[in-house]
C-alpha cells in the first residue's frame, strides 16, 4: 500500500477516535457510518483491489469533513470540555511552533523543568513593512497539556510553575515586552507546598494588574483559578471550541448533588452543570468577559489545522497592536489605526507598529486595563440602591474628588511641615527659658517644704483608690452567641489530644467566646460577634446593603437556595461592608460571612468588595477585609463569579498603590478563589487561631490529584510556616491586635495619619 | 543477644490481646449496633485519620459522645444489658479481642531488647519543653539521650520535679507512657537503643517483619 | 419553728463534690443536719475513707464513680442521675470557680450552690478588684497600684515611688513586687530590690504575661518580708445583710511553699503574750475591716479574709477565699454560739446555704481559750517539705476531749497514698483554756501519735510530726 495512503488512513482513523471521544457514545449512526466507509476502504486498500484509491480517499475526507461541519452544530458544552481535554487538541508547542516565527524556551526544557506544567518562551515574529523587516519579541507564557504527555500534569500548574510565570512575566516588564499568555488548564494543582497554590496565584494577579507591558491571553481551556494565574490581559482571546468556568462540570456535580467522597456523578448532572454553568466562548463574549472569539475549524483546532494557526497569529499580532495603539492620546488617529486592522483583507503581517511603550503610555494602559475590569460584571448582581443614591453617589464622587486632594494631599502635607516648624521653635524656646530661669530653680530648690507634700501625695497614690479606665476593665462581650442559651456540653475537637474536658455550652459560646478554656480552640462564631465585639460600640455603619446576590445564569433551583440564605441569615449577599472605628481609629471593613451560601463569592460580593476599596481609598482610611469563611467562588455565578477574582484584585492593587493600608484577617475556613486573589495578595495577612487556610479542601484535591491529604493540611499554623500569612490571633485578643496593627503598621504614608 | 525466634513462638502461641473497652465518663449509654462475634475495625487510614467502628455512644450532659473501637478485632462481649442505662466512670461496656499486629509484635519485642528507662515513682510524666518540641516535630528517635540529662518532669502531689536519664547513651527508640496517664513505679517510660546496637535492633524488626503475619 | 426548718432542709440533697477529709466532714454534717447526700470518688481514690463512710452512712444513690474530681461534667451528670438539688464544692476543686457556681444556679435543673453566689465569688476573687473595693472602703491594702499597668513609664514611676515610701518607712531593704495582673498562684511574679533592675524585670513578666494569660497587664507592689498571716472568718446567711465574724486565725507557721502546717486560733493572745504593737486593736481593726467589706457586697456564705500584718502592727489585706477553709474548725473550737461549744461551721454553711437564716447575732458569738490544728503530712520538711508517697501501714492516735481528728486515712487497714492530690493525711484540732495548755497539749498529741508506712522502695514514711512539734513552741510568737 502507499505510504501516502497510509498515513491518511491513520490520519482519518484518529479523527474517527476523536470523534467517538469528544461525544461520548452520542451520535453513534454517524460515527457507525464513518467507521463503516473507513474500514472498508482500509481493507480494500489492503488488498490494493482499487483503481483510483485517492480519488475515493478524498470522498471519503469529504465524508469526515461533512460530518464533521454537522456535528459541529450539534457540540453542547460538556462536548467542548471534551475537546479541550483530548490529547489531539493543539497544545502550547504546536503555537509556539506554528504561529510565531522563532522561539526558545526559557523555563526549562520537557520534563527538565521547575514545572514542566507552565511553558515560558521568547518569541519572535518577523513582519514587513514594504521592504523592511521587524522582528517584534514576545514572551510567551502558558499552561502546556503536551499530547497526553504524563509529565505534564495535563497542565496543571504547580505553585512554583505559577511562580515561574510571575518571574517571567517580570522580566518581560523590564524588557519592555509584550506578554503572550495561552490558557491551557483545567486548574492549577492544588498543593500547599511553598510558595502555595493560593498565594502564588493571588501574587500573580496582583502582579499583572501592575504590569507596565501589554498583555493578551488566548484561552483554551480556563479552569478557574489556574486560569486566573496568567489570565488578566489588556485583550482576553478565546478560542470558539473552548471553556471558561469556575469549576470543572465534575466539581459542580459533586456539589450540587452534594456528593461524599469516593461517590460519582451521573454523567447527566455532569452534563446539566456544564451547560447551566455557561461556559462556552460565547457565553463568555456575551458576558463580556473575552473580548474576542476566534473561530476554530470544526469539532476543534488539532495539530494539522494549519489555517488556524495563520489566523491565530493574526488575531494575535491584531489585538497586541491595538492595545498599543489605545494607549495613544489622539482619539481620531486611534480610531483609523483600529479600523485599518479590522479590515477583512487585512495582513497583519505587512502591517507594523512599534510594540515598546513611552513611560506616560504605559501608565495609560494599565489604567485602561484597570478601568476594564472594574467595569466588569456589574449587571451580573441586583443593585436595589434607589436611584437617587446612585446618582448621588456619582455626583459625589465628582465633587468630593478634588476636596478630598485637597484635604489629604495639600493641607495634610503643609498641615505637617507647619508642626515640624513649631516643634523646632518650641524645642529651643524651652532651652532658652531653662537657661533663663536656672539661677531661679537653684533657689527654689533649696527651699523646705516642697519636698515632704509630693512624698504624701505619692503615698496617696500607692495606697489610695486609682481611676482606671480602658479596654482592660470591659469584662463583657456586647455580643454573645445565641447559643449561649442552650444548657448542654461540647467537646472540642482536640479533646483526645490535650485532654480538654467537655465545655459547658453557656460558658464556650458567651463568656469564653467560643474558645476552648483547655487547648485555645476556636469554636467559630457568627460573623455579628465580630461586627459587635471587634469595633468600637456603635460606630459601625453598613453601607451598600441594597446590593443583593443575584442568580445571573438562571441556574436551576438557585433562587431558592438565595431565598433560603437570606431569610437564614437575613442578609442579602455573602458580604457586608461598612465603616467602622477602633479606638477611634476610622476603618472600611469588608466582611465575608461562612453563614451566607459557605461565604461564597459572586458579582454582588465582589461589587461590594470594590466598592469598600474605593471607598477607603476615597475617604483615605486603611481597608480591612475580614474572612469569617469563604467557600470559594460561586459556582453558580459562573465566570460571573471568577471575574471577581481579577476585578478585585485590581481594586485593592489600586487602594494599596495609592497609599492604603489593606489588611486581612481568615476566620474559620477560608478556601479558593478570594484566598488566590484579592485576599491572598494582601501583604499583610492574619489568621484567627484554629482557621483553615488554603486552595482546595481534601475532597478536591484527592480527587484532582489522587494524593491522600493529611490531617490538619490547611491549617492556619502551615500558612505561617510558609509565609502565606503574618500571624495568629487569638479571637478575644482581635481588637486589641488589630488597634496594635493599625498603629505599628500606619506609617507616615498610610491614610489614616 | 536475645532468642527472638523463641519469644516470637510464645507471642504466637497466644497472639491475642484482649482490650477491654470502660465507660470515659459517666453517663447514659446506646449501642450502635455492632454486634457480639462480629468483627470491629480500629482507627484506619494513612494517618489513622478515620476513627474505628463506633461501638456505643455515651450520652452526658446532652452531649453524646461516639465510643469507637481502638484497635482492630472480634467483638467478643458486649453488655448490651446496659442498653439504655445510666453508668459510671469505668463501667465495662465491651471486650475487643485484638490480633496482633506486626507493630506490636515488634514493640513487644522491642521491650525486651531495648535499654528501660523506669518510672522511679507512681506519678506521670512528660518531657521537659525542649525534648518535648523535639520528639512532636521529628519523633522519638531524633532524641539522643546520655546519663544525668534532664529529660522528665515527673508530675505528682500538685509538684513538679525534674528527672535525669540514667542509663547507656543512645537514642530514644520507644516511648511507652502518655503525660495524661499515672505509671506505676517501675513501668518503662522509653526504650533506649545504643548505638552500637541499632544494626542488632534493626535486625529483630526486621524478622518480626517477615515471619509473623497479621490476621484478619 | 424548729421541725418546720428541719423538714425543709431534708428535701434538700447535697451533692458532696470533693473528696477526702473534707467530703467526711461535709458528710457528717448533712446527717447531723438530716439533709441525704451523694459522693463521688475516681478510681485512684477508691480506698479513701470519704468512700467507706458514704458507703455506710449514705442512702441509696449516695456514691458513685466518676472520671475525675475536675471534671464539671461529672459533677452535673451525677447530680442529676442523685437526684441532687445542692452542691458542697468543700475546698479546693471548685470551691471558688465562679462558673461552676453559676452552672449550678442557671443549668436547666437548678441547684443550690453552697457558697456565696456566683457574683460574689467572682468579684472577690478577682486580685484586682478586691483591691479596688477595698480602697473604695478605705480598708488597708499592700501600697501599690490598683489596676493593671500596661505603661512601661507609669510602670516604673510606681516603683519608683513604692521604693520611695519604704525608705520613708524607715524599711532598710526595700523590695517592689512585680507580678501579672491576670496570674495567680505564685507564677508569674518577681521581686526587684534596685530600680535600676526594674526595666529588665517588668518586661520578663510583662511578656510572660502576655504568653501566659493573653494581658500585659502588671500589678507594682511592695513587698512585705517581715509578717504574720491573720485570718478573720465570716459567716452570712443569704440575706447578706448580718454577717458575723468568728474571730481571728493565724495561720503564719508554713512550709518553704508557703502551704499553711499549723493554724491557731485567735489570731494574737495579747493577754498572755507581749506583742510590739497593739495587738488587741489590730484584732478589731481586721474584724472591723472585714465585716465592712462583707456587708457591702452582700457576702452570703462562709468565708475567710486573709491578712498580713507587719511587725509594727499595720494590717494588709490580701484576698478574701470565698469558700470553707481547711481550717475552719479550729475557729469553731474556741467559739461558743448562744454558750454551745459544739459549733460546726460546716453544718452552718450547709444551714444557711440552704436557706436558713442564721438565727443568731455577733453577741450571741464569744470565744474560749486557744486551739491548735496540726496538718498531717507525709512529706520531708528536711528536704523542702517533698511528698513522700507509699503506703500507710499504722495511723493511730490516743483519744482525748481535748482533741479532734479529722482524717480519711483508715485506722484498721493500710493505705496507699494516691499521688493525685493533696498530700494531706490528717487534721489534729486541740484545744486548751490558754496558750500554755494547748502546747502541753499539743505536743502530748503528737508524742503519743503512730504514723509509719513504708513506700515501694522499702523506705520508711516521712512525716511533718518533728516540725510540727518544733514548731509548737513557736505559736502566736510573731
Amino acid at each position: 500500500m502507499d505510504n501516502t495512503i497510509e498515513k491518511r488512513i491513520q490520519s482519518l482513523n484518529d479523527r474517527l477516535t476523536y470523534i467517538r471521544d469528544i461525544f461520548a457514545g452520542k451520535h453513534q449512526q454517524d460515527v457507525g457510518l464513518l467507521q463503516e466507509r473507513l474500514s472498508a476502504f482500509a481493507a480494500r486498500a489492503a488488498e490494493g483491489a482499487m483503481r483510483d484509491p485517492f480519488a475515493e480517499l478524498a470522498s471519503i475526507e469529504d465524508l469526515f469533513a461533512y460530518v464533521e461541519k454537522r456535528l459541529d452544530e450539534t457540540l453542547t458544552p460538556m462536548d467542548k470540555v471534551r475537546i479541550v481535554r483530548h490529547p489531539q487538541r493543539i497544545c502550547l508547542r504546536d503555537i509556539l511552533e506554528n504561529v510565531y516565527d522563532n522561539f526558545t524556551e526559557v523555563g526549562g526544557q520537557d520534563e527538565h523543568s521547575l514545572d514542566p506544567g507552565m511553558l515560558i518562551a521568547r518569541a519572535v515574529i518577523t513582519r514587513r513593512r514594504g521592504k523592511k523587516t521587524y522582528v517584534q519579541s514576545v514572551m510567551v507564557i502558558g499552561q502546556e497539556k503536551g499530547h497526553g504527555a504524563d509529565f505534564r500534569n495535563g497542565g496543571s500548574v504547580k505553585p512554583w510553575g505559577n511562580a515561574k510565570a510571575q518571574e517571567y512575566m517580570r522580566v518581560a516588564e523590564t524588557e519592555g515586552i509584550p506578554i503572550h499568555c495561552y490558557i491551557f488548564t483545567p486548574g492549577s494543582y492544588p498543593v500547599e507546598d511553598y510558595p502555595g497554590a493560593a498565594q502564588q496565584i493571588a501574587r500573580n494577579i496582583y502582579r499583572m494588574a501592575g504590569l507596565r507591558v501589554p498583555v493578551i491571553s488566548v484561552i483554551s481551556e480556563g479552569g478557574s483559578g489556574g486560569a486566573e494565574a496568567i489570565g488578566l490581559s489588556d485583550k482576553r482571546l478565546m478560542l470558539s471550541h473552548g471553556y471558561y468556568s469556575v469549576i470543572s462540570p465534575e466539581g459542580a456535580a459533586a456539589i450540587e448533588g452534594r456528593l461524599k467522597a469516593g461517590q460519582r456523578a451521573t454523567p447527566e448532572l455532569i452534563e446539566h452543570c456544564a451547560s447551566c454553568q455557561k461556559i462556552t466562548a460565547q457565553d463568555n463574549l456575551r458576558f463580556g468577559y473575552i473580548d474576542q472569539i476566534v473561530q476554530e475549524p470544526h469539532l476543534g483546532a488539532r495539530p494539522w489545522h494549519f489555517d488556524f494557526f495563520r489566523q491565530l497569529r493574526q488575531e494575535v499580532i491584531r489585538a497586541t497592536d491595538e492595545v498599543i495603539i489605545s494607549t495613544r492620546l489622539m482619539p481620531v488617529l486611534k480610531g483609523i489605526a483600529v479600523r485599518r486592522r479590522r479590515r477583512p483583507d487585512v495582513d497583519m503581517d505587512e502591517m507594523h507598529i512599534r510594540w515598546g511603550l513611552t513611560g506616560p503610555a504605559k501608565d495609560r494602559l494599565v489604567e485602561r486595563r484597570q478601568q476594564k475590569y472594574l467595569k466588569l460584571s456589574r449587571t451580573a448582581c441586583r443593585d436595589r440602591r434607589p436611584f437617587l443614591t446612585k446618582a448621588a453617589k456619582a455626583a459625589a464622587n465628582v465633587v468630593l474628588a478634588p476636596y478630598n486632594r485637597f484635604k489629604y494631599d495639600v493641607y495634610r502635607r503643609h498641615q505637617r511641615k507647619l508642626e515640624v516648624m513649631c516643634e523646632e521653635i518650641g524645642n529651643e524656646l524651652t532651652l532658652f527659658k531653662q537657661r533663663m530661669l536656672a539661677p531661679w530653680h537653684r533657689l527654689t530648690k533649696r527651699l523646705p517644704g516642697g519636698k515632704t507634700r509630693n512624698a504624701d501625695d505619692a503615698a496617696k497614690e500607692l495606697t489610695a483608690l486609682s481611676t482606671w479606665t480602658g479596654d482592660a476593665r470591659r469584662r463583657k462581650w456586647n455580643y454573645i452567641s445565641p447559643r449561649y442559651k442552650i444548657d448542654r456540653t461540647i467537646t472540642c475537637p482536640n479533646a483526645a489530644q490535650y485532654g480538654c474536658l467537655d465545655l459547658w455550652g453557656p460558658d464556650l459560646f458567651a463568656e469564653f467566646a467560643g474558645v476552648c478554656s483547655y487547648c485555645g480552640y476556636h469554636f467559630p462564631m457568627e460573623p455579628e460577634w465580630y461586627v459587635r465585639n471587634v469595633f468600637d460600640q456603635g460606630s459601625v455603619y453598613e453601607f451598600n446593603s441594597e446590593i443583593e446576590a443575584g442568580n445571573p445564569l438562571s441556574f436551576p433551583g438557585f433562587d431558592e437556595k438565595l431565598a433560603e440564605a437570606r431569610r437564614k441569615t437575613g442578609c442579602k449577599s455573602g458580604c457586608m461592608t461598612f465603616e467602622a472605628r477602633i479606638d477611634d481609629i476610622k476603618i472600611v471593613v469588608a466582611m465575608l460571612m461562612g453563614t451566607f451560601r459557605g461565604g461564597s463569592v459572586g458579582a454582588a460580593e465582589g461589587q461590594k468588595f470594590v466598592e469598600a476599596a474605593e471607598l477607603a481609598m476615597k475617604k483615605h482610611y486603611p481597608f480591612l477585609a475580614y474572612v469569617h469563611g469563604t467557600a470559594g467562588i460561586r459556582i453558580q455565578e459562573g465566570t460571573h463569579g471568577v471575574i471577581q477574582m481579577p476585578r478585585c484584585t485590581v481594586a485593592v492593587r489600586r487602594y494599596i498603590e495609592s497609599g492604603g493600608l489593606y489588611m486581612v484577617l481568615y476566620d474559620t475556613n477560608s478556601f479558593a478563589g478570594p484566598v488566590a486573589s484579592f485576599l491572598g495578595c494582601s501583604p499583610y495577612q492574619f489568621a484567627v487561631r484554629s482557621s483553615n487556610i488554603g486552595f482546595a479542601g481534601p475532597r478536591v484535591i484527592k480527587e484532582t490529584t489522587g494524593v491522600d491529604i493529611p490531617p490538619k493540611y490547611h491549617r492556619s499554623y502551615r500558612a505561617l510556616s510558609r509565609g502565606h500569612i503574618q500571624g495568629i490571633w487569638d479571637r478575644p485578643q482581635i481588637r486589641a491586635n488589630l488597634k496594635q496593627a493599625l498603629l505599628t503598621m500606619g506609617g507616615r504614608n498610610l491614610y489614616y495619619r | 543477644m536475645l532468642d527472638v525466634s523463641a519469644l516470637l513462638e510464645a507471642i504466637k502461641a497466644s497472639p491475642y490481646r484482649e482490650i477491654e473497652i470502660l465507660a470515659p465518663h459517666t453517663g447514659r449509654v446506646n449501642f450502635a449496633g455492632a454486634q457480639e462475634g462480629g468483627s470491629v475495625m480500629g482507627p484506619h487510614g494513612i494517618w489513622k485519620e478515620k476513627h474505628g467502628t463506633l461501638l456505643a455512644t455515651l450520652d452526658r450532659e446532652r452531649n453524646p459522645k461516639p465510643i469507637y473501637a481502638p484497635e482492630k478485632g472480634e467483638l467478643r462481649l458486649l453488655h448490651s444489658d446496659l442498653e439504655g442505662r445510666f453508668v459510671e466512670a469505668g463501667t465495662p461496656l465491651a471486650v475487643i479481642r485484638h490480633f496482633l499486629t506486626r507493630e506490636e509484635v515488634q514493640s513487644a519485642i522491642l521491650k525486651k531488647t531495648l535499654h528501660l528507662f523506669n518510672a522511679p515513682e507512681r506519678a506521670k510524666y512528660y518531657f521537659i519543653p525542649e525534648v518535648d518540641k523535639k520528639v512532636r516535630a521529628s519523633g522519638s528517635q531524633a532524641v539522643t539521650v546520655r546519663e544525668g540529662m534532664e529529660l522528665f518532669i515527673m508530675s505528682r502531689m500538685k509538684r513538679e520535679v525534674p528527672l535525669a536519664y540514667a542509663g547507656p547513651e543512645g537514642v530514644i527508640y520507644a516511648v511507652y507512657f502518655k503525660h495524661t496517664e499515672n505509671l506505676d513505679a517501675g513501668q518503662p517510660l522509653i526504650g533506649v537503643c545504643p548505638p552500637d546496637q541499632l544494626s542488632a535492633i534493626q535486625e529483630v524488626l526486621l524478622r518480626v517483619q517477615t515471619e509473623w503475619t497479621e490476621q484478619e | 419553728m424548729e421541725t418546720s426548718q428541719k423538714d425543709s432542709l431534708q428535701q434538700h440533697k447535697v451533692l458532696v463534690a470533693n473528696r477526702g477529709e473534707i467530703a467526711i466532714r461535709i458528710m457528717r454534717a448533712c446527717r447531723k443536719l438530716g439533709v441525704a447526700f451523694t459522693a463521688i470518688f475516681t478510681a485512684e481514690d477508691a480506698a479513701s475513707g470519704h468512700v467507706r463512710y458514704a458507703r455506710e452512712n449514705g442512702g441509696e444513690r449516695s456514691l458513685f464513680r466518676v472520671s475525675s474530681y475536675h471534671d464539671a461534667n461529672e459533677l452535673m451528670s451525677v447530680a442529676d442521675q442523685a437526684g441532687c438539688t445542692a452542691v458542697h464544692p468543700g475546698y479546693g476543686f471548685f470551691a471558688e470557680d465562679f462558673r461552676f457556681a453559676r452552672r449550678v444556679t442557671k443549668r436547666d435543673r437548678k441547684m443550690i450552690f453552697i457558697g456565696p453566689s456566683w457574683k460574689i465569688i467572682r468579684e472577690l476573687g478577682d486580685k484586682i478588684n478586691t483591691k479596688r473595693l477595698a480602697r473604695s472602703l478605705d480598708v488597708p491594702t499592700v501600697p501599690g497600684s490598683d489596676r493593671p499597668i500596661y505603661d512601661e513609664m507609669e510602670a516604673e514611676r510606681i516603683a519608683r515611688s513604692v521604693f520611695e515610701f519604704q525608705v520613708q518607712q524607715g524599711i532598710k531593704r526595700p523590695l517592689v513586687l512585680v507580678k501579672a495582673s491576670a496570674g495567680g498562684g505564685g507564677m508569674g511574679i518577681e521581686e526587684v530590690y534596685d530600680i535600676d533592675m526594674f526595666r529588665q524585670v517588668y518586661r520578663r513578666i510583662r511578656n510572660y504575661a502576655m504568653r501566659q494569660f493573653k494581658d500585659e497587664g502588671v500589678l507594682i507592689e511592695q513587698r512585705i518580708t517581715d509578717f504574720n498571716h491573720l485570718e478573720v472568718q465570716i459567716v452570712s446567711d443569704r440575706s447578706g445583710t448580718n454577717p458575723v465574724h468568728f474571730g481571728t486565725r493565724n495561720c503564719s507557721i508554713q512550709s518553704t511553699g508557703l502551704q499553711k502546717r499549723l493554724e491557731v486560733a485567735p489570731g494574737f493572745v495579747p493577754d498572755e503574750m507581749d506583742y510590739t504593737f497593739d495587738a488587741r486593736k489590730v484584732l478589731d481593726d481586721i474584724v472591723h475591716y472585714s465585716l465592712t467589706m462583707a456587708r457591702k457586697v452582700g457576702y452570703d456564705n462562709v468565708g475567710t479574709w486573709e491578712w498580713i500584718v507587719t511587725r509594727d502592727g499595720s494590717p494588709f489585706l490580701m484576698e478574701v477565699n470565698t469558700r470553707i477553709q481547711v481550717e475552719n474548725g479550729v475557729s469553731a473550737r474556741i467559739a461558743r454560739v448562744k454558750g454551745r461549744d459544739d459549733v460546726d461551721l460546716l453544718a452552718e454553711q450547709i444551714r444557711i446555704g440552704l436557706g436558713e437564716p442564721l438565727g443568731y447575732s455577733q453577741q450571741d458569738v464569744r470565744f474560749e481559750g486557744v486551739g491548735v490544728e496540726y496538718r498531717l503530712i507525709a512529706e520531708d520538711p528536711e528536704n523542702r517539705f517533698t511528698p513522700w508517697s507509699g503506703r500507710i501501714e499504722h495511723f493511730s492516735w490516743k483519744p482525748q476531749p481535748w482533741l479532734t481528728m479529722l482524717t480519711h486515712v483508715p485506722t484498721d487497714e493500710p493505705y496507699e497514698i494516691p499521688t493525685e492530690f493533696d498530700p494531706n493525711l490528717a487534721l489534729a484540732i486541740i484545744w486548751g483554756r490558754d496558750l500554755a495548755e494547748v502546747r502541753e497539749r499539743g505536743r502530748s498529741f503528737l508524742r503519743d501519735l503512730t504514723l509509719t508506712g513504708v513506700n515501694k522502695a522499702g523506705e520508711p514514711l516521712k512525716s511533718n510530726i518533728a516540725f510540727l512539734r518544733d514548731n509548737t513552741d513557736r505559736i502566736l510568737k510573731f
